[in-house]
């Protein structure tokens, strides 16, 4: 079965919460395989978009297809287990668990041992395996049996993207990774996302444009709700438009 | 391996020792394992899942009725070997739980627990009214009948049997902390959200637990049953949901034996407390309102993060303030009791006769052996100089407590828990519900 | 017909009862997040209250004073226990409140007995309003509505149309806001959770008089509360008012109809067998009339999962 040319598609896709318009009819399509940006000022809809394609929650009109089959309205976990799987930009771990639990978890549902009742997890050996793989994936294997709740900020959003990845997902979503990282950690994190999302389709939300610039293959820039423009990261840069749009906001412009 | 050994010497005593005790205490020991069952049924749904449910008794109630009926069946003529009858429980609570389960946790939150409430009234209100199902008002009895040899006549024979169920079952629940849906049930409790992100269907997840958890529960439930041989509407009262709710969390819910030691606790207080005054329930509202406020974590709890502690405990230097702490307790506690049975005599029945016959005046009257009068301030002074004496203590032990905990905590972050204790004891981190 | 019209009335009247007492739960969770399982107990105390005062000197007396012991009591709560557990997290506000509801009523029976007390309205208001159909309406029932209504209007212009209003409702809101403009927030807390509890203790006044004064009252009461406010969607007050409504309606008019399964099989002949059958068949509405209300929220969970006026998180 071949890959659709198209992984990620959004159909004049709109969305209001009671009077307000959020977002304002998107079209966006993302290509199977590569790495797409989504920037934007403050309030534009960046996340209200992610938790529309992720099943947050439904879009007020229009169409949302993974791979050409239609998720518009569908629940989280049903999209998820369509391979599409997404990071929150306020860490949202299981703080009271091991950080190889955490893993583990979502490596659980890959292997479809959802209900899985009647042996010890701790024999299931494929299960453990491939989480301590996604450990070592993430850089995480020194603290592998240390509290979530206990890692640094970095640490945290590192096993944000890993748990992101133990679904085996191929279409990955990653909500601002690199929000309140200084400039080694954020190089670090580059590095990773570079090397997790290999063979996948990454949309990735940022603000950090030397982010966009190393890491991403086209840019689409939202903007009060709609898509001002995509394009590549250089042309996107000069195009007069989006300067004006960010007129204030972003300096790494 | 210390745990397993524990395990063993319990089970050891506990099957033991009670040839050598009278009826009574057998019978005690019959309704602690029953409420330790219950319990850590109930603590299925709320220290693992994080589901706070108020109305479990409505699944205890019918393993119960349910068991009743095939006891009533087996009485006329139906082939069923008595040991089994628990599954008639089992199943019963399974069905119900399922049912139950879809409508509570289609709300999360405390909706969940407003609901599960209401589904137990609802068979509360439900069961007097329905003479074939639940026996109407008098409800069910039945007689145990013999099978392989064994009559089960004997109060002895009954706590065997219930002494095989508990065991198993709790073996159960513990094996179920170990498998991947254990696992996603801690991790349900913890982000719900987040389960669902990874591909979960919460709300299967959520009926799934309380229908185990139901399912448990009716076995406590059928236990009962079998044991009194009789059953009735009142099973499914609010009383019987707050008590395993009280017993769950003074025993405490993040630890896994933490609602068995409450259970345990509470049963034989209600046992022996209930014959020496009136005002027992409110002195177990008391304490469950004190564990609440100063103990979140529960006696399991408290035991153990002194278990995980253990080798940087330095008791020479605990003890003293403990035993102050303690005494400081205890003279508080001695100021309550005293007030509260003074006043249950002053505003009792019995008083108001004495006092009419008095003239309207204010006799007195006799407690713990001596005679008080109230209108004498020394009667009131006595709990007020117990209570300020003992919070003044209390308050002195504290603060030396707080000081070495600190210094335990700010010790050198090496590795001095013991793994298996921290392995085998716990099912659940660290934080209370 | 005269059925219709009396259970109407009662239905109406028992639901704003409702409403008086789920009006401070609904508000007190709106506002603090907390749900108070011992509201109702707040009721019971203002029915005792009420009996206590009302026995040694005045009905109306009793009255006046009830309501206030228990805004007292609750402020008393919420300032030195509830705030404790602030910290701890929802789940063990919701159960130090349990704990407390069960000394509640544990304290009434030390107090009181386990038996009913003989509270009654006074004399001079046991005459009928109106007369429906041969039948004598009493006064006290409307009473007890018209109480309800003014306390509804009253706590409509005071939450909509005054500076205490706004101040609580901006409280509620944005509490680190309204803290940051100089508003004693904690002081608001405080006052919204005794005004609540002085609510229903007014309830517990008012109705204590005209229904049966118990231990068990708290725990009867606290039931369908909870009901009404599944139903209606807690911090809603609106939704809050409907479900009573609705709830108090459908319970007084199953009081007195008598059909069962059974009488529905008589349209089809199959009465007899029907009869003969028993049980579930057999039970008339009115007998499970207690069980109208726990049906009610049932259905509604199914039907429409967030509430009639949606969940309020």
């Amino acid at each position: 079965m071949s890959m659709p040319l198209h992984s990620l598609q959004l159909i004049d896709v709109t969305k209001s919460f009671d009077s307000t318009i959020v977002i304002r009819g998107v079209n966006l399509e993302i290509l199977t395989g590569e790495r797409h940006a989504v920037i934007g000022p403050n309030g534009a809809g960046k996340s209200t978009l992610f938790n529309l394609v992720s099943g947050m929650f439904p879009p007020s009109s229009g169409e949302i297809r993974l791979r050409g089959r239609s998720i518009t309205g569908l629940p989280p976990h049903r999209i998820n287990r369509g391979g599409l799987a997404r990071s929150f930009q306020i860490t949202n771990i299981f703080h009271r668990m091991s950080v190889f639990e955490n893993l583990r978890v979502g490596v659980m549902a890959r292997h479809r041992v959802r209900y899985g009742l009647f042996r010890p997890v701790a024999r299931m050996h494929r299960i453990n395996d491939e989480t301590r793989e996604i450990l070592a994936l993430v850089r995480l294997d020194g603290r592998a049996d240390h509290m979530a709740g206990d890692l640094t900020y970095s640490e945290q959003r590192a096993l944000e993207i890993g748990m992101t990845l133990t679904t085996g997902a191929d279409v990955i979503l990653l909500d601002e990774p690199t929000a309140g990282m200084s400039r080694e950690e954020t190089a670090r994190a580059v590095e990773l996302i570079r090397d997790v999302t290999k063979g996948k389709t990454l949309l990735i939300v940022e603000h950090d444009m030397s982010v966009v610039f190393s890491l991403c293959d086209r840019v689409s820039v939202l903007v009060y709700g709609q898509i001002l423009a995509t394009d590549t990261p250089e042309r996107i840069s000069a195009n007069r438009e989006v300067q004006q749009a960010y007129l204030g906001e972003e300096a790494a412009l | 391996m210390r745990t397993p050994l524990l395990i063993v010497v319990v089970l050891a005593l506990l099957t033991g020792v009670p040839p050598f005790l009278g009826l009574g205490l057998q019978n005690t020991f019959i309704n602690v394992l029953i409420a330790c069952l219950f319990a850590l049924a109930f603590n299925l749904l709320v220290g693992q899942a994080g589901l706070l449910s108020f109305g479990h008794a409505a699944y205890y109630g019918v393993g119960a009725f349910t068991t009743l009926h095939l006891m009533q069946a087996v009485e006329h003529g139906f082939a069923f070997p008595t040991p089994l009858l628990p599954l008639a429980g089992a199943a019963a609570g399974l069905v119900v739980g399922v049912v139950a389960g879809f409508f509570a946790t289609i709300r999360s939150g405390v909706y969940f627990a407003l609901v599960t409430l209401a589904i137990a009234e609802l068979l509360h209100s439900l069961a007097p009214h329905w003479q074939g199902v639940f026996g109407g008002e008098a409800g069910l009895s039945s007689m145990r009948m013999p099978w392989a040899g064994f009559t089960f006549g004997s109060t002895l024979q009954v706590y065997y049997l219930t002494l095989a169920w508990v065991a198993l079952s709790i073996w159960v629940l513990w094996a179920y902390t170990r498998t991947p849906f254990g696992r996603l049930t801690l991790a349900l409790r913890d982000n719900e959200q987040r389960v669902r992100f990874l591909g979960y269907d919460a709300h299967a997840t959520k009926v799934i637990v309380f229908a185990i958890s139901a399912t448990f529960s009716g076995i406590a439930g059928a236990l009962q049953a079998i044991a009194n041989e009789t059953a009735n509407y009142s099973l499914f009262s609010a009383h019987v949901s707050a008590q395993v709710v009280l017993q769950t969390f003074v025993g405490g819910s993040t630890v896994f034996f933490g609602p068995a030691l409450g259970a345990a606790v509470f049963t034989v207080f209600a046992d022996q407390i209930s014959d020496l005054t009136r005002s027992w329930q409110l002195y177990q509202g008391e304490i469950f309102v004190l564990v609440v406020l100063f103990a979140p974590t529960g006696i399991g709890g408290i035991v153990e993060h002194h278990l995980r502690h253990w080798r940087q405990l330095d008791w020479s230097r605990l003890a003293a303030p403990y035993a102050l702490g303690g005494f400081g307790g205890a003279l508080v506690a001695a100021a309550a009791v005293f007030l509260t049975e003074t006043l249950s005599v002053l505003f009792g029945e019995p008083y108001a006769l004495m006092r009419k016959k008095a003239g309207d005046g204010y006799p007195s009257f006799d407690l713990f052996g001596i005679h008080w009068a109230p209108t004498n301030p020394v009667t009131w002074s006595v709990p007020l100089v117990l209570f300020l004496a003992g919070v003044f203590l209390l308050l002195r032990a504290r603060r030396e407590i707080a000081a070495l905990w600190d210094a335990i905590r700010s010790a050198p972050a090496s590795q001095t828990a013991d793994d298996e204790v921290d392995a085998s004891l716990q099912s659940t981190q660290h934080s209370p519900v | 017909m005269e059925f219709a019209i009396v259970s109407a009335l009662n239905g109406v009247i028992y639901g704003l009862l409702l409403f008086m007492v789920s009006a401070g739960l609904t508000l007190i969770f709106g506002m603090m997040g907390v749900l108070n399982f011992a509201h109702a107990s707040f009721y019971m105390l203002g029915a005792y209250a009420a009996y206590a005062v009302s026995s040694r000197v005045n009905f109306w007396v009793g009255l006046l004073i009830a309501p206030l012991v228990v805004g007292v009591v609750g402020m008393l709560v919420e300032r030195f226990l509830l705030r404790r557990v602030h910290t701890f997290g929802h789940a063990h506000q919701l159960l130090l409140t349990f704990g407390l509801a069960l000394i509640f009523e544990e304290l009434i029976k030390l107090f009181f007995g386990d038996f009913p007390v003989n509270y009654r309205m006074p004399e001079n208001l046991r005459f009928a309003a109106f007369t429906v159909f041969g039948t004598d309406y009493p006064f006290y029932r409307m009473f007890i509505g018209a109480v309800a209504v003014i306390m509804f209007i009253a706590l409509y212009v005071l939450l909509a149309r005054t500076r205490i209003g706004i101040v609580v409702r901006a409280a509620e809101r944005l509490p680190n806001m309204a803290e940051a403009l100089g508003h004693d927030v904690p002081l608001v807390f405080t006052s919204v959770f005794g005004a609540g509890a002085a609510l229903a203790g007014l309830a517990g006044a008012v109705a204590g008089a005209f229904f049966p004064t118990n231990p068990n009252m708290a725990l009867d009461m606290a039931i369908i509360v909870f009901v009404v406010v599944v139903v209606g969607g807690l911090g809603s007050l609106k939704g809050s008012l409907v479900a009573s409504v609705m709830i108090g309606l459908f319970s007084s008019f199953a009081v007195g109809i008598d059909w069962s399964l059974a009488t529905l099989c008589d349209l089809v002949g199959l009465g007899a067998w029907a009869r003969s059958v028993g049980g579930l068949l057999t039970m008339t509405i009115s007998s499970i009339s207690g069980t109208i209300p726990f049906l009610l929220m049932l259905i509604v969970l199914l039907v429409r999962p967030a509430g009639l006026m949606g969940e309020r998180n």
